[in-house]
């Protein structure tokens, strides 16, 4: 509690409290642009908070992060337009209400479930995060190697498309994480005679190339069309679901919330699959399931939850660990790594202000969001008038300068242009990309591990299954790793259906 | 055996990899004490070079591109009209000038040779207001960014005129 009102202190200083509201307001803005996702804003901010002190910067990106999924809501309810893939559920029944003249109501139900939902995450979040870290800290080696691979695994089983190309991107990740001096000899490798990589390949021309610069590329073939929207209330009053309503969403709401909650810890697991599952949770518990994707109640106020906890949840391997679970929470450990902080067990008692101010933050964040939400959504479908003629540009000009600041060096523009227009090859022939930054990101520290592993045992393999945790991650990853050589059977997953929800949309 | 495009870029894949492990072979393997620096990128250079060739054997197909958790699916290239087809094309001159300018030109004036080709050449926007947005991104560009955020960009002759205009003008 002690360290949570420190956190509380920390971000309700005036400089920290204007940074928060610039990465929930930017997040918003980014859940309601389509096409511009939060990975990439986090990919283009993240040199400039280079010179911002080390929490501002975490917290400001944070806010991006968690903001996103407010702002999605909103052109998924008004124009049946998800502005990012977790907001995809919300469009089947939240488009419905808002077409049957409930527009308010539904924005309303999902802003409050959201804040509810993420609220209650970041309590979780605060009460888990000290006995999980304690337990880290147990870990050796052996155990961090084996975690790292298992979380690996795990994102690439639950990747979208083929696996085998998500395990593919994950080696790749790997080895352009090992470009550069080696972390224990600090020999130079794989820099084919460019002196440039004898630093390595820094993360900014990475993740700015494979989301900023390939985005535009692919925002550029998209036809240009004039989006429908439905009117948002004019008043607050208009926003407020009636007595029947608020009673169907207290059920969902709280389902939503645990259940989006246990899926963001879970390497892979995200917001995407949280909303879909609590989507499904909820047909399954209706009693009148018709009702689904005609506007049910049930179905906007479940995933919305889910959606919002998860992005909670997803908070607990990064800060506890030093293990992101997805893209993004990659990015954000890459924002710790570039400020000299390495996440993981320790941060609590070596920076309590960074660890409890990120979590105040995400307090004081939810509020905002809320505050934010509500009366300025005419406000925020005003921004999906932006032409992409004015909006290119500058995505292209922020791509500049974020890229060349990182080392004041025109080389690493060229590398990001390349790893844009290849990025956009691979997402073209089905590769997920968001793999390639987690096991960029993830790559340096599994290396030090499997090396400090191998050097304690003398190169014997058997210490990675010397322990009941090692073995149980070694089966984990063997099981996840056969299954990738398994055609897939099942239905589309969540990602496949957004594109289709999306592209339906598209066509209405 | 015809080779699609998704073929086409498993073997680049598998050619990186390769190219990766043949790099990796140069340095050693195990030292005095434990694992030498090569071990490490040799594995999985090694495992992506496998993965790679299975990629090309089994991709039968024309995939479509993934949505991931964080971004919506790639419009593709091979589906666009001819005027998409045209604008892409535009944007992938706009990108071979930010990296050109960016190492000869400065900041201002890649900005600017970016926004009129984009705005102007790929997007039609008319050449009035093209050339206000151009200067108004290089401006703020430069406010924000260099001088408030102490951010460095890429100089040139154009840039350090601007800051002599400032230094004149008390400002820096």
């Amino acid at each position: 509690m002690e360290g949570l009102l420190g956190g509380f202190a920390t971000v309700f200083q005036p400089a920290t409290l204007m940074y928060c509201f610039i990465g929930v307001f930017l997040g918003t803005i980014v859940g309601i642009l389509p096409g511009l996702g939060p990975l990439t804003t986090i990919a283009l901010l993240l040199p400039i908070t280079y010179k911002m002190d080390v929490t501002s910067a975490i917290i400001m990106l944070s806010g991006i992060y968690y903001g996103v999924a407010y702002g999605g809501t909103i052109t998924s309810v008004l124009m049946r337009i998800p502005g990012e893939a977790s907001s995809v559920v919300t469009c089947l029944d939240g488009y419905e209400m808002a077409r049957k003249g409930r527009a308010g109501a539904a924005l309303g139900i999902a802003a409050i479930g959201s804040f509810v939902a993420g609220t209650i995450g970041v309590v979780a979040v605060s009460y888990l995060s000290p006995p999980l870290s304690r337990w880290v800290l147990a870990f050796g080696p052996a155990e961090y190697a084996m975690v790292m691979l298992a979380g690996l695994s795990l994102v690439t089983y639950f990747s979208s498309g083929s696996r085998l190309k998500a395990l593919l991107m994950a080696g790749f990740g790997l080895l352009l994480g090992a470009v550069g001096s080696d972390p224990l000899a600090a020999a130079p490798r794989l820099t084919f005679g460019i002196f440039h990589l004898t630093g390595g390949i820094d993360l900014a021309p990475l993740a700015i190339g494979l989301f900023g610069i390939s985005e535009v590329l692919s925002m550029v073939l998209r036809k240009k069309e004039k989006m429908q929207v439905l009117a948002p209330p004019s008043s607050l009053l208009g926003f407020m679901p009636n007595r029947e309503e608020a009673r169907r969403s207290v059920g969902p709401v709280a389902r939503g919330t645990v259940l989006g909650f246990i899926v963001g810890l879970i390497p892979g697991g995200g917001a995407v699959l949280a909303t879909f599952l609590s989507y499904a949770v909820e047909k399954k518990l209706s009693k009148h399931p018709e009702q689904f994707g005609k506007g049910a109640v049930e179905g906007l106020a479940g995933p919305e939850s889910a959606n919002n906890s998860g992005t909670a949840g997803a908070f607990v391997p990064l800060l506890c660990m030093g293990v992101p679970a997805n893209a993004i929470t990659a990015l954000l450990l890459g924002a710790f790594m570039i400020h000299g902080v390495a996440p993981g067990p320790t941060i609590m008692e070596r920076q309590p202000e960074l660890f409890w101010g990120v979590i105040a933050s995400m307090y004081v964040g939810n509020v905002m969001l809320l505050v934010l939400n509500l009366p300025l959504v005419g406000l925020f479908v005003k921004i999906l008038d932006v032409p992409r003629a004015w909006l290119a540009p500058i995505i292209l000009t922020v791509c500049l300068i974020g890229v060349y600041s990182t080392n004041s060096a025109a080389m690493d523009v060229l590398l990001a242009v390349m790893f844009g227009v290849i990025g956009y090859i691979l997402r073209r022939y089905g590769y997920d990309l968001g793999i390639v930054i987690l096991a960029y990101v993830l790559g340096v520290i599994f290396e030090r591990s499997v090396r400090q592993a191998l050097a304690i045992s003398d190169g014997d393999l058997g210490i990675f299954v010397s322990s009941p945790l090692t073995i149980t991650f070694a089966v984990i990853t063997a099981v996840l790793v056969g299954l990738a050589f398994v055609p897939r059977k099942r239905a589309p997953g969540p990602a496949d259906a957004a594109i289709a929800v999306a592209e339906v949309s598209q066509v209405k | 055996m015809t080779f699609s495009g998704a073929r086409w870029t498993a073997l680049g894949l598998f050619c990186a990899a390769a190219a990766a492990f043949w790099q990796a072979t140069k340095l050693s393997r195990w030292g005095f004490d434990g694992p030498g620096p090569g071990l490490y990128p040799q594995v999985i250079a090694a495992i992506c070079m496998a993965l790679a060739l299975l990629v090309l054997a089994l991709d039968r197909g024309d995939p479509a591109p993934v949505a991931t958790d964080d971004d919506e699916a790639v419009a593709r290239y091979d589906l666009a009209g001819p005027q998409e087809r045209r604008t892409f094309h535009i944007y992938l001159l706009a990108l071979v000038v930010l990296v050109a300018g960016s190492w000869l030109a400065g900041f201002i004036v890649t900005s600017l040779a970016v926004t009129i080709i984009t705005m102007r050449f790929a997007e039609g926007v008319s050449w009035r207001a093209t050339l206000i947005t151009a200067a108004i991104i290089a401006l703020a560009g430069v406010i924000v960014f260099s001088w408030l955020l102490q951010v460095s960009l890429p100089e040139g002759p154009a840039d350090l005129a601007f800051r002599a205009l400032l230094r004149q003008g008390g400002l820096l």
